[in-house]
């Protein structure tokens, strides 16, 4: 190292760095903006039985839901962020776990008082624990599209069981 | 050695923020176990709709309509409390029924103005009807606000929270700051609002009449254009009385009568009540709504030329506006009302004179 002067090591921490950034931006292999969601298999199938495509009034909010049903069915893919879990996992995506229905039974019936926790949890609350421990990754923020499109999923599904605030089942 | 002190000094700093965050955060705490003071509004509205901690639900309201009521999943104490305390910032968002400001979570800082309260735009608490207790069409009901909520907003170009909207409301319709997503504030609103659409038996995702502003537009009118001068006079005749002179408002014992519609404590040049920003809103409230107890009886053109008159009155800016604009509004707001009360008495004089 001491045959190296000061700016060839500048020079090569700056590579290092840009290195990784770029790495970071195309290893993950999931593009920084996207127009539109990838069809999914099933989904179209989902769309078709909970008549999404007459809620909402705008192209967004379709999808938004799609991300949601993408994020619930693949969440490694989707999600490679905030979950640990890969295909060789038993339990690697929301799905595993919960139906498109169960999640909507779940959504009317969120801010309220969880004894487990000992506090009133809201849907945002329980996916960003589900991330963090059945998933065994990190916590998102709550304003995350990896949280908020699984709401909206929620809330499609739920417009289409014609659920009220606390249905019980 | 000093070395030694500048760092015990320095944790010694982080020791105390830490033990007053941990202090702060027990008493948050002791406030969302502590039992609610209702206000009279809450406690009579509350009551009908027959909120108690039980296993299950059934909304008395539904029931004495209908016949039968769904049994939906019922509240624990928390939540009754949640309830409760949003209910109470909704009809008193400003605190002048409460004892110590954190019975409202502090809703105060982040309203910039004395007079803005939800319940002004939110009228009966978010849950206005008539005599026979049908919900009045573009009365901003808020329990139909949640079920419709998360949709895309063409004003913000957003997929829209509920939340968000809710700290729009404090940044624009209240001219303030921006409270958390996860404040107390925002969480024990939604939980209110929640518990309206569980009264109300709302499905998720339907269209209500009484969600939102039933808005005009230029359209629904003969399409005579708006008028100031018209607007000014439907003013003094239908409005003044309660909202004053300027429409700055009334206060009576300390207490808000009418809220001021132009002035430092009204809305700003970013909320949707600003003609200029949307002009079909306003108009919309002002239809549905005003004046309480003769709703419904102006005519479309008429709800437009007084709200063309409101918008026209200086305000604050909003957050998008820019400093200059928000320099000359102040200007405006202290320099017009003492220029317009000095014209109104030079121009009223010679009238009185001549008639005696």
């Amino acid at each position: 190292m001491r045959g190296i002067n000061a700016s060839a090591r500048a020079a090569a921490l700056v590579a290092a760095v840009a290195g990784i950034v770029l790495w970071a931006h195309t290893g993950s292999g999931v593009p920084a903006f996207r127009a539109d969601v990838r069809p999914e298999p099933g989904w179209e199938r989902f769309r078709a039985d909970y008549g999404i495509s007459h809620f909402g009034d705008d192209g967004q909010f379709v999808r938004a839901v799609q991300n949601g049903y993408n994020l619930v069915h693949f969440t490694g893919r989707y999600a490679p962020r905030f979950t640990r879990r890969t295909a060789a996992d038993r339990v690697n995506a929301c799905a595993s776990c919960h139906t498109v229905d169960e999640l909507a039974y779940s959504f009317v019936n969120s801010d309220r008082y969880d004894p487990r926790f000992g506090q009133r949890m809201s849907f945002e609350d329980h996916v960003r624990r589900c991330y963090a421990e059945r998933l065994d990754g990190v916590v998102p923020t709550v304003y995350d599209p990896a949280v908020r499109d699984i709401r909206l999923l929620a809330r499609a599904v739920a417009h289409h069981l014609q659920l009220g605030e606390g249905a019980v089942r | 050695m000093k070395k030694l002190i500048r760092t015990g000094a320095v944790l010694a700093i982080l020791g105390v923020l830490y033990a007053l965050s941990l202090y702060k955060h027990a008493e948050r705490d002791a406030a969302r176990r502590a039992p609610v003071a209702l206000t009279p509004g809450c406690a009579e509205k509350l009551g009908r709709y027959g909120l108690a901690a039980d296993k299950l639900y059934r909304s008395p309201y539904v029931l004495a309509r209908e016949g039968e009521a769904r049994p939906a999943r019922g509240y624990a104490e928390d939540d009754v409390r949640a309830i409760q305390r949003g209910c109470n910032i909704i009809d008193d968002t400003q605190g002048e029924l409460a004892t110590v400001s954190l019975e409202r979570w502090n809703a105060k800082r982040f309203i910039r103005g004395s007079h803005a309260s939800c319940d002004h735009c939110h009228q009966s608490i978010g849950d206005k009807q008539d005599a026979d207790g049908n919900p009045l069409k573009g009365s901003l009901s808020l329990g139909a606000s949640w079920v419709m909520a998360d949709m895309y907003d063409r004003f913000t170009g957003l997929l829209l929270p509920f939340e968000l909207r809710q700290m729009q409301c404090y940044i624009n319709s209240s001219n303030g700051y921006k409270p958390n997503i996860a404040d107390d504030l925002v969480r024990d609103v939604t939980a209110y609002s929640r518990f309206l659409s569980a009264a109300l038996d709302l499905r998720i995702g339907n269209h209500y009449d009484e969600q939102g502003i039933d808005e005009i537009a230029a359209s629904h009118t003969l399409k005579q254009g708006d008028d100031y001068v018209r607007g000014e006079a439907l003013y003094k005749q239908k409005c003044i009385s309660c909202h004053g002179p300027g429409a700055q408002g009334t206060v009576a014992g300390g207490r808000v009568v009418a809220p001021a519609l132009a002035g430092p404590n009204a809305w700003n040049m970013q909320s949707r009540n600003y003609f200029y920003y949307v002009s079909t809103i306003l108009p919309g409230f002002i239809c549905r709504n005003m004046p309480p107890g003769q709703e419904n009886t102006l005519e479309h053109q008429e709800c437009r030329d007084i709200a063309y008159f409101l918008s026209n009155l200086p305000r604050p800016a909003g957050d998008k506006q820019g400093p200059l604009t928000a320099l000359q509004q102040q200007l405006m707001m202290n320099a017009l009302p003492p220029l317009v009360r000095m014209t109104e008495r030079v121009t009223t004089k010679p009238i009185q004179e001549g008639e005696q």
